[in-house]
């Protein structure tokens, strides 16, 4: 069969020695960023980019996909264990995690949630693997008006779905596919904002953006909070008890469902996952007084919906080009950078990367279980180091990274401006996830957009002639109206409360 | 405090302002026709849907009420930048080792608290790891010190 072929070559390509010592290595250095307070897996991923640069391409995009376990891995850890989430998605696990932890119990809450995120990891490789092929083959049909309203849905559905004011995440958006715009134009050769700085003319480079805007906005912001901490941690037995089990079980089933499925929205993500599987464990409860006080099903449940959807959110990403979060935009950025154009070709033009890296996941998520778990009492270490030590160390990283791109002081430089504008961005409540959006969306988006003027013979009306197009672009109109409409701009405000 | 200092208002203002400093500097692109455009075309959209965004923001800012900013606190983000700025500016000046230095320092005082002890010690075991890491177990082609390594 073809599917299995498929996995076979997959799982050759990432089962050999370099890539395992890659995809291992990015589990633990995920994981060691992750486990610090306060930095999610964007920030993570951000500063840890530079690394994956130097290695060929299937190795490097491995060794991300691992980064990003690790650094989810590791923000649970440190949700459960001291009770700072480092992103959205682990607001959730706090909530009953630290709950679980007070009373003794957070080696189960640790185990149990590494074990359910391990079972939604491999149900969501599957149905990457399932949804893949027939995906591709549908984008293989699109035209230069289809992907253009594909991603205008793409990019208003991230916005509607993950974030609290849309007319700013919106303008986020904008800004974005300004910024993506600067160097040299594609089609005519031009100069477009680059202030004669020849280190433009190729476009601001992505991967000082994300660190400055992720990484050292995330520091500073962190350095005015000035992170306290309780003194010491106590992990417990690492092994649920049989009650424990008997309950986590169906959640964690539950939780992969609904996170898979959520997954695959733009925008949904593992935030969106997480957040509807706590609800939802919360009304099946029998007694849900005991949620927010240390109900495991609280815990197993969004820990494997958080996992479930971080790996089909991969599928919009591997098939269509177009990312649905944050993440997937570094990761399509990453892509960029290896010479990667993100989208239904590379399936069919690099069978090799494309299996490979999937069924990398897989292992990654294996290697997170098997390696770290009994590693619980080096990161619980790492927790005890006071924030007025990593706060340099993570910064002369990002320095040394930014500078290794291209063995220029530039990019350090970029990093500095851009750590401004992302603290800029931080203090007006704009948030800096539409924004990379934009910005890896937007050159593509522009040609797109004017290969289908020209083709159309600048009749603006083909975004509505084709039908594809047409339906993309009345659902994005669609979710547009709906947001506007009272009933649901209340619930939605009520949701994102919650989360904050 | 006043009406004008709110998130929305002043991210409205900066959308608007992004957007006049994408046409300022945009005037010179070639707007092209809508059959073959020019590089000035789609930034010239992109800005002015953006700035009317903005406009609304501050409008409804204004009308509906909104979040005050919080107070900025400057010593952070500018001890962190200034930071960053002198590695910049030494790193390959001077080597890595002085620029770590300097970074550190610097970044070190953007904190709480301040012990000359801890912070020589973090240069200290920073300094090995990243020549150790970097510059041998990487093969990176920097310089540790001008001059001498």
């Amino acid at each position: 069969m073809d599917l299995l072929d498929n996995l076979a070559l997959g799982f050759s390509v990432a089962f050999s020695f370099q890539n395992l010592l890659y995809a291992l290595l990015g589990c633990m250095l995920g994981t060691l960023i992750g486990v610090l307070p306060g930095i999610g897996p964007v920030a993570t991923i951000a500063m840890l980019l530079p690394i994956t640069f130097h290695l060929p391409p299937v190795a490097s995009l491995i060794m991300l996909a691992g980064i990003y376990y690790g650094a989810s891995y590791g923000g649970s850890t440190t949700s459960i264990l001291v009770n700072l989430p480092g992103e959205a998605a682990s607001v959730v696990t706090c909530l009953d995690g630290y709950q679980m932890a007070r009373k003794g119990r957070a080696g189960a809450a640790l185990s149990i949630s590494a074990v359910g995120s391990f079972f939604a990891g491999t149900v969501g490789t599957v149905i990457i693997v399932m949804f893949a092929e027939p995906l591709t083959r549908m984008a293989q049909k699109f035209g230069p008006a289809d992907y253009c309203a594909l991603m205008a849905l793409g990019l208003v559905a991230a916005v509607v779905l993950a974030s609290g004011s849309v007319l700013k995440a919106i303008a986020m958006v904008f800004l974005g596919l300004l910024f993506g715009l600067v160097g040299t134009d594609v089609n005519t050769g031009a100069q477009r904002f680059t202030f004669d700085i020849p280190e433009l003319s190729d476009g601001i480079d992505f991967a000082p953006i994300a660190m400055g805007l992720f990484g050292i906005a995330e520091i500073v912001v962190n350095l005015e909070r000035h992170l306290t901490r309780t003194g010491t941690i106590k992990v417990g037995s690492l092994w649920p008890t049989r009650e424990e089990t008997r309950r986590s079980i169906p959640a964690i089933l539950r939780g992969t469902m609904l996170g898979a499925a959520l997954g695959v929205l733009p925008g949904g993500g593992p935030t969106l996952g997480a957040f509807s599987a706590y609800t939802l464990e919360k009304k099946l409860s029998k007694n849900p007084g005991e949620f927010g006080k240390g109900a495991v099903e609280g815990v197993a449940s969004p820990e494997a919906a958080n996992n479930a959807a971080a790996q089909t959110s991969f599928i919009p990403m591997l098939t269509l080009g177009i990312p649905s979060n944050a993440v997937m935009a570094l990761m399509v950025g990453a892509m960029i950078i290896q010479g990667i154009q993100p989208g239904p070709e590379v399936m069919t033009k690099k069978p090799d990367l494309f299996w490979g890296m999937i069924a990398s996941m897989w292992i990654g998520n294996a290697m997170l279980v098997v390696i770290n778990l009994p590693m619980i009492g080096m990161w619980v270490k790492l927790l005890t180091v006071p924030y007025r030590f990593l706060a340099p160390a993570i910064l002369l990283f990002c320095c040394i990274g930014a500078y290794s791109l291209q063995n220029s002081t530039f990019h350090v430089l970029q990093v500095a401006a851009f750590g401004v504008l992302g603290y800029i961005f931080a203090r007006l409540g704009c948030e800096g996830a539409p924004f990379l959006l934009g910005l890896v969306l937007g050159p593509q988006m522009e040609e797109y957009f004017r290969r289908a003027m020209l083709l159309s013979r600048g009749d603006a009306m083909v975004f509505l002639e084709r039908p594809i197009s047409l339906g993309l672009l009345i659902t994005t109109a669609l979710l547009l109206v709906l947001m506007a409409l009272p009933s649901i701009k209340k619930a939605r405000k009520e949701a994102f409360q919650e989360e904050g | 405090m006043n009406r004008f200092l709110s998130k929305d208002f002043l991210s409205g203002l900066m959308f608007i302002g992004f957007g006049l400093v994408a046409l300022y500097f945009g005037q010179k692109l070639a707007l092209g026709t809508t059959v073959r455009m020019g590089p000035g075309y789609v930034p010239r959209m992109l800005a002015l849907i953006m700035m009317s965004l903005g406009g609304v923001i501050c409008v409804v800012a204004l009308v509906a009420g909104a979040e005050p900013v919080e107070k900025p606190k400057w010593k952070p983000i500018t001890l962190v930048t200034i930071g960053i700025i002198c590695f910049a500016l030494l790193f390959e000046r001077a080597g890595l080792l002085p620029a770590l230095v300097v970074l550190i320092l610097i970044a070190s005082l953007a904190g709480e608290e301040f012990k000359l002890k801890e912070v020589l010690a973090n240069m200290v075991v920073l300094a090995i790891v990243c020549t150790l890491v970097f510059k041998v177990g990487l093969g990176m082609n920097i310089t540790i010190l001008r001059g001498v390594w």
